[in-house]
């Protein structure tokens, strides 16, 4: 069983990892999918419905 | 010291069998080898029964719920505009929207996936800053491993689940963990098991063990079964948890444009008894789909969906709940559009003049 202060660490260290996904996800789809699609799109057609 | 002893080893056998495969093993592992036959030979004869797959058991129902219109159906006002970007790898954003719902509140929602061969990511945001992500990634042909979370800015509404799958040829395994803890090992597992058994019947269960707090705990059990035709046009399925809950389904393919499905849930506890049966067909036209779908407890329901060009679908949704008095009517339009050109989507050049 691990102690109080390294269980405070994990829940800390999670709730980090939470955020960093949280506020991360979107913006790694779009880098990843941006920088491998074939061909390339242009930022704005990425962004705007109607273009 | 090893090392050299195998290539010496290696060395005689190639000399025995040059145009082998290499199946040479150390030699610590030969006194094992009467156990190793016997699994072979138990794998050879597994083999030689030829089981079919018996689909996984996420996907026990998957028929009757692509019949039914229960997932599909909406109120008040949507429109989805979704852009591909990129075919291979596949890359698309979608934009909806939706408003004027009875149940739910307007909201707009930004989507995007990616997709190759091995790597599946899915990521959702609305308005309100709430993010939903999925991830799988697929190790090998028979390994896949799924992630998918949800997170928000109100506490209590994140939820993490990491799942596993392994297909095998004539079984699947599927183990998951819901919002698993690191610390106290609270959360909740399930690990299930499909079986094909004969060329039609496969049987499987599902374990649920639930640890909302360290020291509490609680499972359950229950158990599946599957009946396939032998030309695969009809589906019958049924699971059951001892305490008393009984979901059978049975799905028919009547011909290459109607599917009908039915769907029974049995509650038979001793505090509570209750059934809901649901009876429902689908007509997949050239260009138009239609589900309709009535159910015991008075509702009755319909969906088109028509598309007027493969770019361009207009849905129309409706239910009357009978023993309520109330009606719900949605209105759907789906734009696709693609900064592609034909060609780069794969599709044959169109000739000019049509």
């Amino acid at each position: 069983m691990p102690s109080e202060e390294t269980k405070e660490r994990i829940t800390k260290a999670v709730e980090i990892g939470r955020t960093i996904l949280h506020y991360g996800w979107i913006p790694l789809i779009i880098y990843v999918g941006f920088t491998r699609s074939n061909p390339q799109p242009s930022l704005i057609k990425l962004v705007s419905p109607l273009a | 010291m090893a090392t050299a002893d195998s290539t010496g080893k290696d060395a005689i056998f190639d000399s025995y069998a040059p145009s082998a495969p290499l199946t040479t093993k150390p030699s610590y592992w030969i006194p094992l080898s009467p156990f190793n036959d016997m699994y072979d030979r138990f794998s050879q004869w597994r083999a030689d029964l030829g089981l079919p797959h018996p689909g996984t058991v996420e996907n026990l129902q998957k028929e009757v719920k692509s019949t039914h219109l229960s997932n599909f159906i909406f109120d008040g006002a949507r429109a989805d505009l979704t852009k591909s970007l990129s075919m291979n790898p596949l890359f698309q954003v979608t934009h909806s929207f939706a408003l004027g719902s009875q149940t739910a509140p307007s909201s707009y929602n930004f989507g995007a996936i990616f997709a190759n061969q091995n790597i599946f990511l899915q990521g959702g945001v609305d308005h309100d800053g709430n993010v939903n992500a999925r991830f799988n990634q697929g190790w090998s042909a028979q390994n896949v491993t799924k992630f998918q979370a949800q997170f928000s800015n109100q506490p209590g509404h994140n939820m993490i689940q990491i799942e596993h799958d392994y297909t095998g040829s004539d079984f699947s395994l599927n183990g998951k963990a819901l919002n698993p803890s690191p610390t106290d090992l609270t959360g909740i597992y399930v690990g299930s098991y499909l079986q094909s058994f004969t060329k039609n019947i496969a049987l499987g269960l599902e374990t649920v063990f639930q640890r909302p707090s360290p020291d509490l705990a609680d499972t359950t059990t229950s158990f599946l079964a599957k009946y396939t035709a032998d030309d695969k046009n009809w589906i019958a399925t049924a699971q059951v948890q001892p305490a008393g809950i009984v979901q059978a389904t049975y799905w028919q393919k009547l011909s290459e444009k109607l599917e009908v499905a039915a769907d029974l849930q049995l509650l038979a506890m001793p505090t509570r008894r209750d059934a809901v049966t649901t009876l429902g067909a689908k007509y997949d036209l050239r260009l138009a789909s239609f589900k309709a779908q009535v159910d015991s407890t008075g509702k009755v329901s319909a969906l088109l969906e028509q598309r007027f060009t493969p770019a361009f679908a207009f849905l129309i949704a409706g239910e009357i709940d009978h023993f309520k008095n109330s009606a719900k009517v949605g209105v759907g339009v789906m734009i696709e559009s693609s900064t592609l050109t034909p060609e780069e989507m794969g599709l044959p050049p169109q000739p000019y003049g049509i």
